[in-house]
C-alpha cells in the first residue's frame, strides 16, 4: 500500500527535486568559481547566501518593497560581503596553505550567521521572499502541477551556469579568471591584474551565493542554520564536478536534488536528504578524489 | 626571534599554581559557577580532542561535537533507559566515539585535508538531522525519553553535589591531559610528528601509517565521546541541540585560536567556551555575541597570530622575562632552546596534509 502511495507521489516530487537540484546547482556554481580562481573551498558560502537572503527579506518582506528590489539588493549585498571577505582575509593570506584559508571561511561562517541571528532572530520562521507567483500549470500529459515559481528557479540556475560558461570561455575577464585559476605567476607576468582578477570571482561566486538563497528560501526552512548548512550541498555537487567542471557541478546538483527527494515518498523518516547527502560525499570523495585521479577543466 | 620558547622550570610552576587554583577556587564560588567550571573542563576535554587530531595528526575536525553526542546519548540511553551502571556506560559510550572516530578516519587516509574538512562536515550534518533526530535512538532508549541519567557516586561519596562533581570531572581532565601531554611528548607524539612531516618518509623507516592515523582519530573521538559521556551527567539531561554542528564549529574555532599545539589550550579554550558568553551577559551584549566574537578572533588571529594566543602569550611573557634576566646578569649564558617544546604554527600543521594531496 505504502509503496503504491509513494510510487505514485514520484511525478511531483521529481520537480520538486529538480527545482532543489537547481538552486544546489546556483550555490555550486558560485562555489566553484571561486575555488577554481583563488583556490579557497569557501566554507562561509551557505553563510553569505544565508545574510544575502536575509538583507532581501527586511528590504521586501519587513518594508515591503517589491521582491526584484530585495533580490537586487540581495546580490549587491552578496558581492559586497564576498569582496570584504577577499580583501580583508584571503589577500593578507596569500601564498598560506589552502587549510588556513578555510578556517578563516569558517570564521566567516561563524560571524555571518551570528550577526544574522542577532539582527533577525535566530531559530524563528520568517516568512519568505516570493519573487514570482506560486500559481502554476498543469505539465503536458500529466496530473503535475508546476508552480511558476519552480520554473523560475530552475530556469534562473540553467541560465546561470550557461552564462557563467560562456563569461569564462568568450570574454576578457572570462579569460583572465582563467588564466588565474591555471597558474596565477604566469598570468601576473601576462599583465593580469590577479587580485583585481580574483575579487571579481569572490564577488560573481557571492552574488549567486545571493540568487541561490533568495531563489531556496520558499522550499526550505527560511532561518539563519538552514540556508547556512546548504554550503555542504553545494559542495557535493561541486565535488561530483571535482570542483573544476561546471556542467557536471549542475548535473551533480540535479541528481543530488532528486536523489534527496524520492526517499521522502516512502519514508517520513527526518533526515533523509542528509543520510543521501552523506553517503554521496563518501563515494564521490572514495571514487573520483583517489590519488593521481585526472583533472578536469572549468568549462 | 632567538628568544626563549620555553622554560621547563617556570611552566611546572606555571602548571602547579593553575592545577591548586583549579581544586581551590571553585570552593568559594556559587553553585552556579561551578557546574560552569565542570562545563568549563568538559569543553575543555573536546578542545584537547582537536589537540590529538589537528595538533598531532594535522587533520581539521568539524563533527567532534558528534563524537560528545554518541558518548552523550549512550550514556543517557544506557544509565536512563536501561538501567546500566554509569561507569560501565561510560566506556562504552567513549568506545563508541572512538569507533565512530576511526570510521570517519578510514576515508580521511586517502584525503587531503580539505577533503575531509567536507567530510566532517557532511558526519555533522549527518548526525544532527538523521542519526540524532527523534525516533532513531528508539530502539536503543529502553523507552525512557528524555533520558535523565543521574549521577553516579565514587566510594559512597555522591557526586551530586556540584563541588564534588567538579573535582570529579577535573580530575578526568586533568588525567586526560597528562595522557595527551604523554602522548605529544613520548614515542607516539615522535611518530605522529614524522608523519605530519613527510608520510614518504615515515613509512620508508618503516611505520604502519594507517594504524597511526586511526588510532590518532580513535582516541581524539574517544576523548569527546567520553566528554559527552560527562556533559550527559553534568546537565542530567540529553538533547541533540547540545551537540550539533554549530558547537562543532565554535569548538574547531577555539580551539585554533588558542593554539591547537599545546596541551594548556584546552584548559584555555574550556574556560572561554564556558565562561565567555556567563562574562557577556554582565555586558551590554548578549550571550548571542559570543560566536560573533569566536568568529572575529578566528579571522584575526589566523591573519596575525599564527600559533595561536597560549603559545603567543607564553612566548610574549618568556621574552619580556629573558630581558629582565637578560638584565640581571648582563652577558651570561643563556641554556639552548628546547625545540620540541615548540607549538606548530597553524601553517605547519596544514603543510605536511598539502602535501600530502
Amino acid at each position: 500500500m505504502l509503496a503504491i502511495a509513494g510510487t505514485s507521489l514520484l511525478p511531483g516530487f521529481t520537480v520538486i527535486g529538480l527545482v532543489l537540484g537547481g538552486v544546489y546547482a546556483l550555490a555550486a556554481i558560485g562555489l566553484v568559481l571561486i575555488f577554481r580562481v583563488s583556490g579557497v573551498l569557501n566554507f562561509a558560502h551557505g553563510a553569505v547566501a544565508m545574510f544575502a537572503t536575509f538583507v532581501a527579506y527586511q528590504i521586501s518582506v519587513v518594508n515591503g518593497a517589491p521582491g526584484w528590489a530585495g533580490l537586487l539588493v540581495a546580490i549587491a549585498a552578496g558581492a559586497v560581503v564576498g569582496l570584504l571577505v577577499e580583501v580583508l582575509t584571503m589577500r593578507p593570506l596569500a601564498g598560506k596553505p589552502a587549510l588556513t584559508k578555510v578556517v578563516v571561511t569558517i570564521g566567516w561562517l561563524l560571524v555571518l550567521q551570528t550577526l544574522a541571528g542577532i539582527l533577525w532572530g535566530a531559530n524563528a520562521y520568517h516568512r519568505p521572499v516570493q519573487l514570482v507567483s506560486r500559481a502554476g500549470f498543469r505539465f503536458p500529459g500529466t496530473h503535475v502541477v508546476v508552480g511558476y515559481d519552480q520554473l523560475t528557479t530552475v530556469l534562473v540556475a540553467l541560465g546561470l551556469a550557461l552564462a557563467t560558461a560562456a563569461v569564462l570561455r568568450y570574454t576578457t575577464i572570462g579569460t583572465a579568471m582563467r588564466a588565474v585559476a591555471d597558474d596565477p605567476a604566469a598570468a601576473r607576468l601576462w599583465g593580469i591584474n590577479v587580485n583585481r582578477v580574483t575579487a571579481a570571482s569572490w564577488m560573481a561566486g557571492s552574488a549567486m551565493a545571493a540568487v541561490a538563497g533568495v531563489l531556496i528560501t520558499p522550499l526550505i526552512n527560511f532561518d539563519t542554520f538552514s540556508l547556512t548548512v546548504v554550503v555542504i550541498d553545494a559542495f557535493t555537487a561541486a565535488l561530483i564536478g571535482r570542483l573544476t567542471s561546471l556542467p557536471w557541478t549542475v548535473v551533480g546538483a540535479m541528481f543530488l536534488g532528486l536523489a534527496q527527494t524520492y526517499p521522502r515518498a516512502f519514508s517520513s523518516q527526518s533526515g533523509l536528504g542528509e543520510l543521501v547527502t552523506f553517503g554521496l560525499v563518501l563515494v564521490v570523495l572514495a571514487v573520483l578524489f583517489r590519488p593521481g585521479g585526472r583533472r578536469i577543466r572549468l568549462v | 626571534m632567538n628568544a626563549p620558547t620555553s622554560d621547563p622550570a617556570l611552566r611546572r610552576a606555571v602548571v602547579l599554581g593553575a592545577v591548586v587554583f583549579a581544586v581551590v577556587a571553585p570552593a568559594v564560588l556559587s553553585n552556579y559557577l561551578r557546574s560552569l567550571a565542570a562545563d568549563a573542563l568538559i569543553s575543555g576535554m573536546i578542545v584537547l580532542s582537536l589537540v590529538v587530531l589537528t595538533g598531532l595528526v594535522g587533520q581539521i575536525s568539524f563533527c567532534q561535537y558528534s563524537f560528545a553526542a554518541l558518548g552523550a546519548f549512550t550514556v543517557g540511553s544506557l544509565v536512563a533507559g536501561h538501567h546500566w551502571s554509569f561507569w560501565m556506560a561510560l566506556i562504552v559510550g567513549t568506545a563508541f566515539a572512538a569507533a565512530g572516530g576511526v570510521l570517519v578516519g578510514i576515508p580521511a587516509l586517502r584525503l587531503s585535508g580539505l577533503f575531509l574538512a567536507i567530510l566532517t562536515v557532511a558526519v555533522a550534518l549527518f548526525f544532527d538531522r538523521f542519526l540524532l533526530a527523534p525516533g532513531t535512538w528508539n530502539a536503543f532508549s529502553g523507552g525512557v525519553e528524555p533520558w535523565r541519567p543521574a549521577r553516579p557516586s565514587i566510594a559512597g561519596i555522591s557526586l551530586d553535589g556540584s563541588y564534588a562533581f567538579y573535582l570529579f570531572v577535573l580530575a578526568v581532565f586533568l588525567l586526560t591531559s597528562l595522557l595527551v601531554w604523554n602522548l605529544r611528548r613520548g614515542k607516539v607524539g615522535r611518530v605522529l610528528r614524522a608523519i605530519r612531516g613527510s608520510e614518504l618518509a615515515a613509512a620508508t623507516v618503516g611505520l604502519d601509517l594507517t594504524a597511526w592515523k586511526l588510532a590518532a582519530f580513535g582516541v581524539s573521538a574517544g576523548l569527546a565521546g567520553l566528554a559527552g559521556g560527562l556533559s550527559a551527567v553534568a546537565v542530567g539531561s540529553v538533547s541533540a541541540g547540545s551537540y550539533d554542528f554549530l558547537h562543532s564549529v565554535s569548538v574547531a574555532a577555539v580551539a585554533i585560536v588558542m593554539g591547537v599545539g599545546t596541551v594548556a589550550s584546552a584548559a584555555a579554550g574550556g574556560l572561554f567556551l564556558a565562561f565567555g558568553p556567563w562574562l557577556l551577559q554582565h555586558t551590554p551584549l548578549s550571550t548571542q555575541y559570543f560566536n560573533l566574537i569566536v568568529g572575529g578572533l578566528l579571522v584575526l588571529q589566523l591573519v596575525f597570530t599564527p600559533q595561536g594566543l597560549v603559545a603567543h602569550n607564553e612566548q610574549l611573557v618568556l621574552a619580556w622575562r629573558a630581558r629582565i634576566l637578560a638584565r640581571r646578569r648582563a652577558a651570561d649564558v643563556s641554556a639552548p632552546p628546547d625545540d620540541l617544546d615548540r607549538p606548530p604554527a597553524t601553517d605547519e600543521l596544514v603543510t605536511s596534509t598539502e602535501a600530502s594531496a
